[in-house]
Formats: structure tokens, C-alpha cells, sequence
């Protein structure tokens, strides 16, 4: 029934070399995969390419202009960095609230954004901070920002023979938050989140990145929002204007976890939150 | 393919058939079936042991993953003298019902309380909140941590 191996490199070179394979299936920490091979006792599993003893995927590195984040670090270890609290608290936020401890200590960002789930915890925040994906295969390298990497749920550009190598996030310092709303705070899927990157000098918003998860099939910008906020002094009037824009983007559906209507309202409530408690703070 | 990890305090080396989960090595072929499985699929926390010391799920593991770690079960945190406190703090308050998540809550706990001394009340549920309980209402479960906690604080005065 599971008679194969599992493909275990220590290094980047080997794993590019075993992924040029037709057919693998990647794990990172495997609290996506595991669970979406628990159902398949009865059928062989695919032939799995294991990537967490990749030690160099594993860290966080400080660069002059950037930050770079290996796709096998940890949910705790970005909920724990002190470079991510102070370059992107959205993302610390986000992998602070995901899972349990148990998933939170194994589940990683590269395997995350892999996953491509609209609902993906991650993926708001990296939008807002114009995170770049580093995607290398044994002959090509190419980067690309994070909103040109998913085309729906569960798909994605990566080619077959590629890896996410490595998240860039630039060292621009903004403020912002992620919020989300599950059936229960632990180890619920989100129903809908919003992350939010913000420029304030003197009350006036210079620039504003707003990202909605779980209401599209991809994570979706609120441009229209971002549009009304973009050089305007941030007033609880303007609050409002912005979610009731932001409502009107979110495109959900009825699933198992939530309905539309519900979705669609509370991307504005969620949105009116965040802002709310910036505006209180300056 | 062979791996060498180290399990309850001794090093192991073992020849791994082929794809297997953690839990199943565990409780198949090490006899170790303190751990148990509820869901399967990292939701009930049943199935937790340490990795590195920190809390996982051994049903959302592969074998092959543990290699050059650390695993630590219930069984090895049950021999240990300093997570005695949290054992005897569910059996006085009754934190235990039909004992099915005990073992994962236990681990959980004890990798609490290894990293600190004093959690809150809210600290404790944060901790925990991967691991679910169908019998006490989890309040029982807060109170047998939070005992365990001032004892181990007592003992160190």
C-alpha cells in the first residue's frame, strides 16, 4: 500500500534534481498534505519529495533593502522573529492566529503559499507587503510578485520542475494588521480575513496595500478601497466609505464554512476594525 | 531507507519500510501506543508528542521527517520526574474523563510549562487549543495545568 520511499534531500541541488521528476508531490511539514492523503488509504501515495531537512530553505535573513524568508520557516518561528514583528507585523499576526501549536510548529509559508488555498492565512499579509517568490528549477530562475503567482484555488504557475526558493518582502516599514474570522479562534479555516500595508505621514495616507482572503477564488487587492484611502487624511467617515468599497470587491461563495452574504459583509467590518484601531493609535 | 533519531532519551536507528506516518511508527512498530489516534488530521491533538521539544502532531508526520530529531512521547514525559506535577494534577482534579486526549494534553502541558513557569489562565487555553476534550469541559483540564504549574514554582522556591 505505501511501499515507496520518500525522496529526503539535504540540500537545494538534490531536491531541484529529484523535482525534475514528473509526479511528485511536495511536503514541507505536511500538515496540508498529510491531510489530504488521509483519505486515500485505500489508493498507493504519489511518490513524495520530503524538503524539510533542507536546512538553508529554513531562515530568515536580513538584507539591506530586504528581508528574505526561507519556504521552510515555520508559522512559529514568523509568529516568534523579531525581523518579521518589525518588517511585517501582518505576518506575524497571521501566523500567530492559524492552526494550533501543533500545526503552527510543523506548517511552513512556502508550503502555504504552495497550497494556493484562497483561504490561506499567509497569503493577505504577503500581498499587502509586495512579497516577490523566488522560483528556481534545475535550469531556470525566475522571481515574480506574489499576486502573479495564483490563478485559482489550488493553482498556481510553479512548473512542474520548480521550487519556491525563497519570500521577499521589501524593508519599507508600514503599519497594518490582518484580521480573520473562523467558527472558533483555534484550527478553524478563515470564512474570510483582511490584511491591510499603510503609509501615514501626518494623518494623510500616502500609500495603502488592502488584501481580502477567502472571498474570491484567489486572494484578492481591494483596489477600490485603496483607491479612496491613497492620499487622504484617515477620519472614521473615510473608514467607512472604504469598507463599504471593500465589501462591494469581495466576490464569496456559499461553502461549508460560510455564505456569501455573510463573507461580503464582514470584509467591511473587518476592514472598518482594523482601520478603526490605527486611527485610535495616532 | 534508514533513519537514526532519538526517542524517549535513546538513540534509535531503524529501517523505515517505506512511507509511513509518525504515529504509525510509534504505535505499530515501537509499541508505543500511549499516543493516540483521534482524527488523523492534526485537528484533536490526541496523537501529540515532541519534536525538539515542541508540541506536533504525529499523525501530520512523516518518519522519514524525524530524522536527527527529537521525539519525546507520553510515555517518555510520564517517566520524567519533572512533568510528575501535571500527572498528578489531572488524576486530583478529575481532569481526566474517558482518557482518550489525556495523553495529548499532558504533552502539550508539559511543553508549556517547559518554557513557562507561570501561564495564565489564557496562556494555558492558547496552548491547548489544539487539543480537544469531549468529556470535562476542558475547565478541570486548566485547573489540573495551572495546579501543576505552582507546584513546580513552590518546589523551585
Amino acid at each position: 500500500m505505501k511501499e515507496q520511499d520518500t525522496i529526503n534531500p539535504s540540500s537545494l541541488r538534490q531536491a531541484l534534481a529529484a523535482k525534475a521528476r514528473p509526479n511528485l508531490v511536495v511536503v514541507a511539514g505536511g500538515t496540508d498534505i498529510l491531510v489530504q492523503l488521509h483519505d486515500r488509504v485505500d489508493r498507493p501515495w504519489p511518490k513524495l519529495l520530503v524538503l524539510d531537512g533542507i536546512k538553508a530553505l529554513g531562515k530568515i535573513t536580513l538584507h539591506d533593502d530586504f528581508v528574505t524568508i526561507g519556504p521552510n520557516v515555520t508559522f512559529s518561528e514568523i509568529e516568534s522573529s523579531p525581523i518579521i514583528g518589525k518588517y511585517a507585523p501582518q505576518l506575524a499576526q497571521a501566523a500567530s492566529v492559524a492552526g494550533s501549536v501543533q500545526i503552527r510548529n510543523r506548517a511552513t509559508i512556502g508550503g502555504n503559499v504552495a497550497n494556493a488555498s484562497p483561504a490561506g492565512d499567509l497569503i493577505p499579509p504577503l500581498y499587502v507587503l509586495g512579497a516577490t517568490l523566488e522560483l528556481l528549477s534545475v535550469r531556470t530562475k525566475r522571481s515574480m510578485p506574489i499576486e502573479k503567482f495564483f490563478v485559482g484555488p489550488g493553482k498556481t504557475v510553479l512548473k512542474s520542475n520548480e521550487l519556491i526558493t525563497a519570500i521577499r518582502i521589501s524593508k519599507v516599514k508600514r503599519i497594518g494588521f490582518f484580521l480573520r474570522l473562523g467558527t472558533r479562534q483555534a484550527l478553524a479555516i478563515s470564512k474570510v480575513s483582511v490584511a491591510a500595508a499603510l503609509m501615514i505621514k501626518s494623518g494623510i495616507i500616502l500609500d495603502v496595500k488592502i488584501a481580502l482572503g477567502a472571498v474570491a477564488p484567489t486572494v484578492i487587492r481591494a483596489g477600490v478601497a485603496e483607491e479612496l484611502l491613497r492620499g487622504n487624511r484617515l477620519d472614521a467617515k473615510l473608514i467607512d466609505h472604504a469598507a463599504e468599497a471593500a465589501s462591494k470587491e469581495a466576490r464569496p461563495i456559499d461553502d461549508i464554512r460560510s455564505v456569501a452574504a455573510y463573507r461580503k459583509e464582514m470584509v467591511g467590518i473587518l476592514l472598518k476594525r482594523g482601520l478603526t484601531k490605527i486611527l485610535e493609535s495616532m | 531507507m534508514k533513519v537514526r533519531f532519538k526517542l524517549n532519551g535513546k538513540f534509535v536507528m531503524l529501517d523505515l519500510p517505506g512511507v509511513e506516518r509518525l504515529i504509525d511508527l510509534l504505535r505499530e512498530r515501537l509499541d508505543l501506543v500511549g499516543t493516540k489516534e483521534g482524527c488523523g488530521k492534526g485537528e484533536c491533538g490526541a496523537c501529540t508528542v515532541l519534536l525538539d521539544g515542541k508540541p506536533v502532531c504525529s499523525c501530520l508526520m512523516l518518519a522519514s521527517q524525524i530524522a536527527g530529531h527529537e521525539i519525546v512521547t507520553i510515555e517518555g514525559v510520564a517517566a520524567d520526574n519533572r512533568y510528575a506535577h501535571i500527572l498528578n494534577a489531572f488524576e486530583e482534579t478529575g481532569a481526566v474523563q474517558c482518557g482518550y486526549c489525556s495523553p495529548g494534553m499532558i504533552v502539550s502541558a508539559a511543553a508549556l510549562l517547559a518554557r513557562n513557569r507561570h501561564p495564565s489562565d489564557n496562556e494555558i487555553k492558547r496552548a491547548l487549543a489544539g487539543n480537544l476534550c469531549r468529556c470535562t469541559g476542558y475547565s478541570k483540564i486548566i485547573e489540573a495545568v495551572s495546579r501543576a504549574a505552582e507546584r513546580v514554582a513552590q518546589e523551585r522556591k
